[in-house]
């Protein structure tokens, strides 16, 4: 007969661990009161944060309603455009590094190379490739397309060597022995089983790719970006929550239709 | 020729031998294709896309990653503390978002056990997911305003953008988990949320690590452009030196970034292995 009591000293002792825990936490907050600063609430700063909340309830209508080019309705379509170019273009870049890096498919070597050169790609900040496209191409969209195209290939890259490490090798063997060709065996072995995946990762990378784009706009790559950063260096609170607002209906909208879309193809339908 | 194109739109139809019409699967395959490839052209139109531009001013590109190798050494002294400080603010960050992440995570799981009805679940998550709508450098250059530019802001402005996301992943996990425990502990009298410690947490631990690891992964790359807004960390100096076209200086800071996030970025993976 087991009684609690033998039950309850049965029970491993963990107090150490959450000794260790407590005072590793005090150490890294004591490090991080050393770095970060702590000035004090701005003067302004209660002020201005009810004006940010004023003006994203109250927001301009004048800019909403214009279709110029330096309307809402242009900039979010411009901010779009960049996003879906960056994302196929990415889509593009991504699909041979991840085949070369796949560890079923090429030696250790090859793999090695690959996924060093796409943690590479991924650990520089977006602005920094934005910087230097500017350079390339001159301040506007085409340099935000550039950037969105390199800074997805990391992670669209990533996914895709997972799903090409999951590949059922017996299809393809079973289409060899029935004598396919090599260029059968990818069309009816290995392409059915990737498209899907690969295609539901390409969507979900579209949607942060349209949060990201909307900030390249900061180093002057097209988009919202610029116009939302000088309106709110600008204190034109109207301006920015109408800015605000048709982003997060836009990435609201492209996040449900990729919901939709993704679940559809990962039930196969 | 015509027959192959119409069989590519339309599904292919096969009479057998003994009579019997066989109709392929409908194929969306070339659809999509086709639209795909009118949206690009109309994007490249207006994105004001200019391939010969491209390839004739490319080398700009070059010149400039070669004017930062080598990189400037001396300039080391100048940019660690700014480094550490991303570090620190991406870790405080995370930990702040991570702690007060987890008890809302449970009250926003729809796991029938918890007995939450169905329109307070909707209203919670839908704020949450709103707030994850808006880039992390828009709430940095907001926060930034309101505290005064400085590592703080940037800190405030992780941690606002990293507690939504780890209740989403959080809430997703606990709807899996098995809640036979909690309802025996409740049984033995055990309240609410000794029975959570006891009964749940121990079954999300590891998720809830690997997760806020992952999120400090992400966060540690999200800190160093918060700079741009002046919200501190090591972004303000990669602005300033690029601006000074410095790009040995920015050369140095590049690498020592890149090698910061693999170091970090295969030790989280290491230890997530180890978790989960």
């Amino acid at each position: 007969m087991i009684t609690v009591e033998e039950q309850l000293k049965k029970e491993p002792v963990v107090w150490y661990r959450v000794v260790i825990a407590i005072i590793s936490l005090i150490v890294i907050f004591y490090v991080g009161t050393l770095t970060i600063e702590f000035k004090g609430v701005n003067q302004k700063g209660l002020e201005i944060a009810i004006n940010i909340m004023k003006g994203i309830f109250h927001p301009s209508i004048e800019l909403i309603t214009d279709l110029s080019k330096n309307g809402l309705l242009y900039m979010l379509l411009e901010t779009i455009a960049i996003a879906f170019l960056g994302t196929i273009i990415g889509m593009v870049l991504a699909l041979p590094l991840a085949f070369l890096s796949s560890r079923s498919i090429t030696p250790k070597a090859v793999n090695r190379t690959g996924l060093l050169a796409i943690s590479a790609i991924r650990a520089f900040p977006s602005f920094v490739y934005g910087i230097m496209f500017i350079k390339v191409t001159g301040p506007g969209p085409f340099a935000g397309v550039l950037t969105m195209s390199v800074t997805s290939i990391g992670m669209l890259a990533k996914l895709m060597i997972e799903s090409i490490e999951d590949l059922d090798h017996g299809v393809v063997e079973a289409l060899d022995a029935a004598g396919c060709s090599t260029i059968q065996k990818i069309r009816y072995g290995i392409i059915p089983q990737l498209s899907s995946n690969i295609i539901s990762i390409v969507i979900y990378r579209f949607d942060v790719n349209i949060k990201q784009a909307s900030i390249l706009g900061i180093v002057g790559a097209g988009g919202i970006g610029a116009s939302l950063i000088f309106a709110i260096s600008g204190m034109r609170w109207r301006e920015v929550g109408a800015m605000l607002l048709g982003l997060i209906i836009v990435v609201l909208i492209f996040e449900y239709i990729s919901s939709i879309i993704r679940s559809k193809l990962a039930t196969g339908e | 020729m015509i027959k192959i194109i119409k069989n590519i739109f339309l599904p292919d139809t096969f009479t057998l031998s003994n009579g019997k019409v066989v109709k392929e699967k409908f194929n969306w395959g070339p659809y999509i294709t086709i639209i795909v490839i009118i949206l690009v052209a109309i994007c490249s139109v207006i994105t004001k896309i200019d391939i010969p531009l491209f390839i004739k001013r490319s080398y700009h590109f070059t010149t400039m990653i070669q004017a930062m190798i080598p990189p400037n050494w001396s300039f080391m002294s100048t940019m660690a503390k700014p480094m550490i400080a991303t570090i620190m603010m991406s870790l405080i960050g995370t930990i702040v978002a991570a702690v007060l992440a987890l008890p809302i995570s449970f009250y926003c799981s729809s796991n029938p056990a918890f007995k939450l009805n169905k329109q307070y679940l909707t209203v919670h998550r839908t704020w949450l997911g709103l707030i994850r709508t808006l880039p992390v450098l828009i709430y940095a250059k907001l926060i930034a305003l309101i505290f005064g530019s400085g590592t703080l802001s940037g800190t405030i402005a992780i941690a606002i953008f990293t507690f939504p996301i780890c209740i989403k992943m959080m809430y997703e996990h606990i709807e899996t988990v098995d809640m036979g425990p909690y309802e025996a502990m409740l049984s033995t009298g055990a309240g609410r949320i000794k029975s959570l410690r006891c009964s749940v947490f121990p079954q999300v631990k590891g998720y809830y690590y690997s997760t806020v690891l992952y999120n400090f992964e992400m966060n540690v790359r999200s800190a160093a452009i918060l700079g741009y807004v002046g919200a501190g960390g090591i972004g303000v100096l990669i602005n300033t030196q690029l601006t000074w076209r410095a790009y040995g200086n920015t050369g140095l800071m590049l690498f020592v970034l890149v090698i910061t996030v693999i170091i970090i970025e295969s030790t989280s993976r290491y230890l997530r292995k180890k978790l989960v």
